[in-house]
């Protein structure tokens, strides 16, 4: 029998190797990417597993709203990084850096 | 076999949102069939559709909450101003786009985004539920990613863009695993639920529900640009074309302040001690980081992305105040705000010279000796936004200040005011180089109608309510009484 906090153990790890992903990656805007969708999918494993063990139906519902707006930002954000990369001919977070702050 | 029955869900109060959503299809159609020297015609529609929605949502509110689609939308007088707030904030700066637009893009995309991201923030403005909360926050800010790209060919502006939606993806994405844990501990989405199952909850989900506060408060601290997670908003504001920051600066986080409220007065009422030691630091924080960096700032736009994350920390200690004439407080910030915000933004966009906006403070040296009226204008936002008495800005100041007090919280007052005084220095720095230094760059003037009359009905917005501010002041607290 599995049980709920494992579930939860297994998304929280998700979650921060989404978030240190994130923050330590230096190379490529497209890992970022990644990340942000794996912290995505940390919540939907929260959610299913709550969902799962509180007998409610709401939970998984609810994912397959995140699971489109996922998709959607995605969308965008390769979009966004097109448009980056025609004007700068690189991907790299380190040349991310035309705006100080 | 017999037919299933349902009700029918009672549309009358999404009448506007529905109208926003069609016309936004419709600009985006329209668009196609204009010729281009009449690409134009796609922003007064887009202004329009706002004056029409506004129409619409003062017919169908009422003074008691209607709430519609089995609890997922309500409607009640706190919702109505905050939209009538986001109507005025984006029909404001589509009248700042259309000069804007003509010359640099041309395209009907432009006001698509804007009507579509409005309809995301009068979503959030109605949503008593997390799943239309966080629903509209993302159409929301779907469409603010683009519109700060909005200028494919500008390297500054795809660069803020991407940026922006790096940041705001992460903050969406604490967001939701806050909302996940407030949901495992309660089992409900709807806020009224999640207030009581928290209130009952046992000290064994304690951790559970704290998580799912701090990443809650996180998430919307983001949307909101509160220090420490402000890092986004220079960037996002310098780097998107002037009209968009326009648009960010106001309608976006009126939407935010009303769905904080909204979570914390709601679904959040069990855990308010917690929650006032965060915002307290953090509004510390925010004011401190917002009046203090905003000095150094050469770039208008940038030091105006200061002066906004020091006035969210200001507006902050409404919601800390945490009662009706705190909330209010927030909503009377936020009116004057918007006039003085949009008003500044207007001259900006008139000021452009060379296709390049006079964006550096340096440009607007001698500006008084050139057009004593704009810059009467600016020096009347900027003394506004500084807060000196009798005019606008003072009395937003004022009802927040009083109203933290009240609360029982005088310290987060004098350090609030220590920071306006800090604040004021750099705002009164501008008025300096428009009175009184000598003319560095040749001024290049757009001339339209349209965005002169928004400036002088803003900056008339701004003294009318400096001298006789009670009708705000009371519309704000007849809006907010309904919700605690």
């Amino acid at each position: 029998m599995v049980t709920l906090s494992s579930y939860l153990a297994v998304a929280a790890c998700l979650f921060a190797i989404g978030i240190i992903g994130l923050f330590l990656n230096r190379k490529n805007v497209i890992i970022i990417l990644m990340c942000i969708e794996l912290i995505l999918l940390a919540v939907n494993i929260n959610l299913a597993a709550f969902s799962y063990f509180l007998q409610n139906l709401d939970g998984q519902i609810f994912i397959f709203f995140v699971l489109t707006v996922a998709a959607s930002e995605v969308a965008v954000g390769l979009a966004i990084l097109v448009a980056f990369y025609r004007n700068r001919r690189s991907i790299n977070v380190d040349d991310i850096n035309t705006l100080q702050g | 076999m017999t037919p299933m029955n349902f009700p029918l869900p009672n549309v009358v109060p999404l009448i506007p949102e529905m109208f926003v959503a069609v016309m936004a299809m419709v600009v985006l159609m329209w668009d196609l069939f204009l010729p281009k020297e009449r690409k134009h015609w796609n922003g007064y529609l887009a202004i329009v559709t706002c004056i029409v929605a506004g129409v619409l949502t003062m017919n169908v509110a009422t003074a008691e909450s209607v709430s519609a689609f089995y609890g997922f939308f309500v409607l009640d007088p706190f919702a109505a101003y905050a939209k009538l707030l986001i109507y005025a904030g984006t029909a404001l700066a589509i009248i700042i786009s259309l000069d804007y637009m003509k010359d640099e893009f041309g395209v009907g995309e432009y006001y698509t985004l804007m009507l579509f991201g409005m309809l995301g923030m009068m979503l959030m403005a109605s949503a008593p539920n997390f799943v239309t909360m966080y629903l509209g926050l993302e159409l929301m800010a779907l469409c603010t990613y683009v519109l700060v790209g909005f200028q494919r060919d500008v390297l500054r502006s795809s660069e803020a863009s991407l940026k922006y939606f790096i940041l705001g993806s992460l903050a969406s994405g604490i967001l939701l695993y806050g909302i996940s844990f407030l949901y495992g501990v309660t089992g409900s989405f709807d806020f009224a639920e999640v207030g009581a199952g928290l209130a009952h909850s046992g000290s064994g989900a304690r951790f559970a529900v704290l998580l799912g506060l701090v990443f809650v408060v996180s998430g919307l601290a983001f949307k909101i640009s509160m220090a420490p997670f402000h890092m986004w908003t220079p960037d996002a504001y310098e780097g998107a074309p002037t009209p968009v920051t326009a648009y960010m600066s106001v309608a976006p986080k009126v939407a935010g302040f009303v769905i904080l409220i909204r979570v914390l007065a709601d679904a959040l009422p069990s855990l308010q001690v917690e929650y006032v030691t965060i915002f307290t630091w953090m509004a510390v924080l925010t004011m401190a980081v917002g009046n203090l960096a905003a000095i150094a700032q050469r770039n208008i736009k940038r030091m105006l992305a200061y002066s906004t994350i020091g006035h969210v920390g200001f507006i902050i200690l409404g919601v800390i105040a945490g009662n009706v004439a705190g909330y209010a407080g927030v909503l009377v910030y936020m009116t004057v705000y918007l006039f003085m915000n949009m008003g500044i933004f207007a001259v900006i966009v008139l000021m452009r010279r060379d296709g390049i906006q006079g964006e550096l403070l340096d440009d607007f040296a001698g500006l008084a000796k050139v057009r004593p009226g704009y810059a009467l204008a600016m020096g009347l936002y900027l003394f506004s936004l500084a807060g000196i008495p009798f005019l606008g800005g003072f009395w937003a100041k004022y009802v927040v200040f009083i109203a933290v007090i009240e609360a029982g919280h005088l310290y987060l007052a004098i350090i609030a005011l220590v920071f306006a005084v800090v604040g004021a220095f750099y705002y009164l720095r501008v008025v300096k180089y428009i009175y009184f230094d000598d003319k560095r760059v040749d001024f290049n003037f757009v001339e339209n109608r349209l965005m002169q009359a928004t400036v002088v009905v803003t900056a008339i917005a701004v003294v009318a309510i400096g001298i006789y501010p009670d009708p705000v002041i009371n519309i704000c607290k007849a809006a907010v009484s309904g919700i605690i």
